[in-house]
């Protein structure tokens, strides 16, 4: 085990551009630095069954780390015992080198339904992280972040006078404003209409490139896996098991969608994902899985 | 909206106009004697009256504003109890277990039944009155916040733990204000229910005191007067209704929007 110390150095130099990712096709930590996410035997059991895992999985600083699957094999389970919100029933997390107990603002965490604060206005939501920092600084950073975000006109409204992909925004720069090393987001966009969920994804994609934060992001849709991932995970059905892992430069162009690339690599993870889905007997008869598979297959 | 309102308010007024037609018409047709049932414009005497010499000594504002005050004092004791009750029993277990059939209990007391035992305890003065107030207000208020804060998302406790919030600050930071919406609508039954008791309450040395005053009127059989405090507990009850949810509208913008 790596020193904790010594790593965080690491993962705060390393800016994660766009260049570095593909060569990091190297599995585990390089020159004894810790990776920004280990996971070690990491298995879930509800109500004695096993629903996930066993799960090994290193993930290095600055990756963009997509995770596809069939709906119940896990993935946000994964996601939450990374975050810290759940304990898994075995086996051991660490994020930089420093085991996983619970909740931290070095990981930040972007949620299907926002769940931002609706008593708060947008400006006071994404400063909540900001609490012991000074008030001129506080100020400085809650305005930068909704510079970034395109969320300034926004500040002084409230959640629920936003619109979806306005609310994911500000849920995104709460997440951001502890200066997370890593972001954990789980199907952020998925209650959002075609439309607004394709700007979404250029505006995480370029966020992703400009703060080169670690993000982990989970989704069901297969052509987001690809547009977004510079690592891509697929999951089997129940209980969750990684059934592919593979790096991606296609995030690094300027149009990955113009890519023949792009329509070969998402023809493929759509093929795993289909046969880990059969995989689980019980998933098979699930219409609207199929439907959304044929669609972008 | 501008039109809806009026629309309303008139609806409002005729309903006010019925019910002030029917009840002359029955005290004109003399069913009844006066003294059972006195014609509106008697009350309006006696309002007058009231209001200009007083009754029992104390004219009709001094009676309400000594009843107001004691609901206010009440109240906000129960309220703040209440609520501290609430997030001990929505958040601990254990505290649910010991304190919430305690809370069900008294909740189902009505208030008469354990005025006699504050009044051998603290007397006849303003705090048997205060206590009674404070435990009728408060079960409500403690049963809204423990349920609401059962209810709060668990991802927002784990939103504000992820952004750094220590676990000791999310009682005040997170589960009071979630909760806000329910424990409103709690406080809004407290008052009601300590505006009914307040009656009770005053049956005993409220002299200040709507209750007092409708008491007295009682035992002399003025009826008019009777009306006048019933009518009186009714429309002030209406009014801090109206601001409590006033309060409601600025304090949960976000009712129902989530």
């Amino acid at each position: 085990m790596p020193s904790p110390a010594a790593d965080r150095t690491v993962a705060r130099t390393m800016d994660g551009t766009v260049d570095g990712i593909a060569e990091n096709a190297v599995d585990g930590p390089v020159g004894g630095a810790a990776a920004a996410i280990e996971l070690k035997g990491v298995s879930h059991s509800y109500r004695g069954r096993l629903a996930l895992g066993p799960i090994d999985l290193t993930i290095e600083a600055g990756e963009f780390v997509t995770v596809v699957g069939p709906s119940g094999c896990g993935k946000s389970t994964l996601l939450r015992a990374i975050a810290g919100f759940t304990a898994p029933t075995a086996g051991g997390i660490t994020a930089s080198g420093v085991p996983v107990d619970g909740p931290d603002p070095s990981r930040g965490f972007v949620f299907q339904q926002s769940r931002l604060f609706p008593w708060l206005t947008v400006a006071a939501n994404v400063g909540f992280g900001l609490r012991h920092r000074p008030k001129a600084e506080r100020v400085a950073r809650v305005d930068e972040l909704l510079a970034l975000t395109g969320l300034a006109d926004a500040a002084r409204l409230r959640p629920y006078e936003l619109s979806g992909g306005m609310r994911q925004r500000a849920a995104i720069a709460r997440a951001l404003a502890p200066g997370p090393r890593v972001l954990l987001m789980d199907e952020p966009f998925a209650a959002l209409d075609a439309f607004t969920r394709e700007r979404m994804q250029d505006e995480v994609r370029d966020l992703w490139r400009r703060t080169g934060t670690t993000v982990v992001f989970i989704t069901h849709s297969v052509d987001e896996a690809v547009y977004l991932g510079t690592r891509i995970l697929a999951l089997s059905g129940s209980p969750g098991r990684v059934v592919l892992d593979e790096r991606s430069e296609l995030p690094a162009l300027d149009h990955p969608r113009t890519d023949p690339r792009f329509g070969v690599s998402r023809e493929r993870l759509a093929e795993v994902v289909r046969s880990a889905a059969e995989g689980a007997g019980d998933l098979v008869g699930d219409p609207g899985r199929g439907r959304t598979l044929a669609a972008e297959a | 909206m501008g039109a809806g309102l009026w629309r309303a308010a008139g609806l409002r007024l005729l309903a006010i106009a019925v019910i002030v037609a029917v009840w002359q018409a029955v005290a004109m047709a003399k069913i009844w004697p006066p003294v059972f049932v006195p014609e509106p414009a008697a009350v309006w005497r006696q309002f007058v009256r009231t209001a200009t010499e007083g009754y029992s000594g104390y004219p009709l504002a001094e009676h309400l504003l000594a009843s107001l005050r004691r609901i206010l004092i009440g109240c906000l004791y129960g309220i703040a109890g209440g609520i501290s009750l609430g997030l001990l029993i929505g958040m601990l277990p254990s505290a649910r277990a010991l304190l919430g059939p305690l809370v069900t209990f008294v909740r189902t007391l009505p208030p008469l039944a354990y005025l006699s035992l504050l009044v051998i305890w603290f007397g006849i003065d303003e705090e048997p009155k205060i206590w009674l107030l404070l435990l009728a207000s408060l079960p409500p208020v403690a049963v809204a916040t423990a349920e609401a804060v059962r209810g709060v998302h668990e991802d927002y406790l784990n939103a504000a733990r992820s952004l750094g919030a220590p676990r000791w600050a999310l009682p005040w930071r997170v589960v009071l204000p979630s909760a806000l919406p329910e424990i409103i609508t709690g406080v809004r039954v407290a008052v009601g229910v300590a505006y009914t008791t307040v009656v009770a309450a005053e049956t005993v040395n409220g002299v200040p005191g709507i209750g007092g005053m409708v008491r007295d009127a009682q035992r002399y059989n003025q009826t008019d007067v009777v009306i006048l405090g019933i009518v009186v507990i009714g429309l002030s009850g209406l009014l801090i209704d109206f601001l409590l949810q006033s309060l409601d509208r600025v304090l949960v913008p976000w009712r129902g929007r989530t």
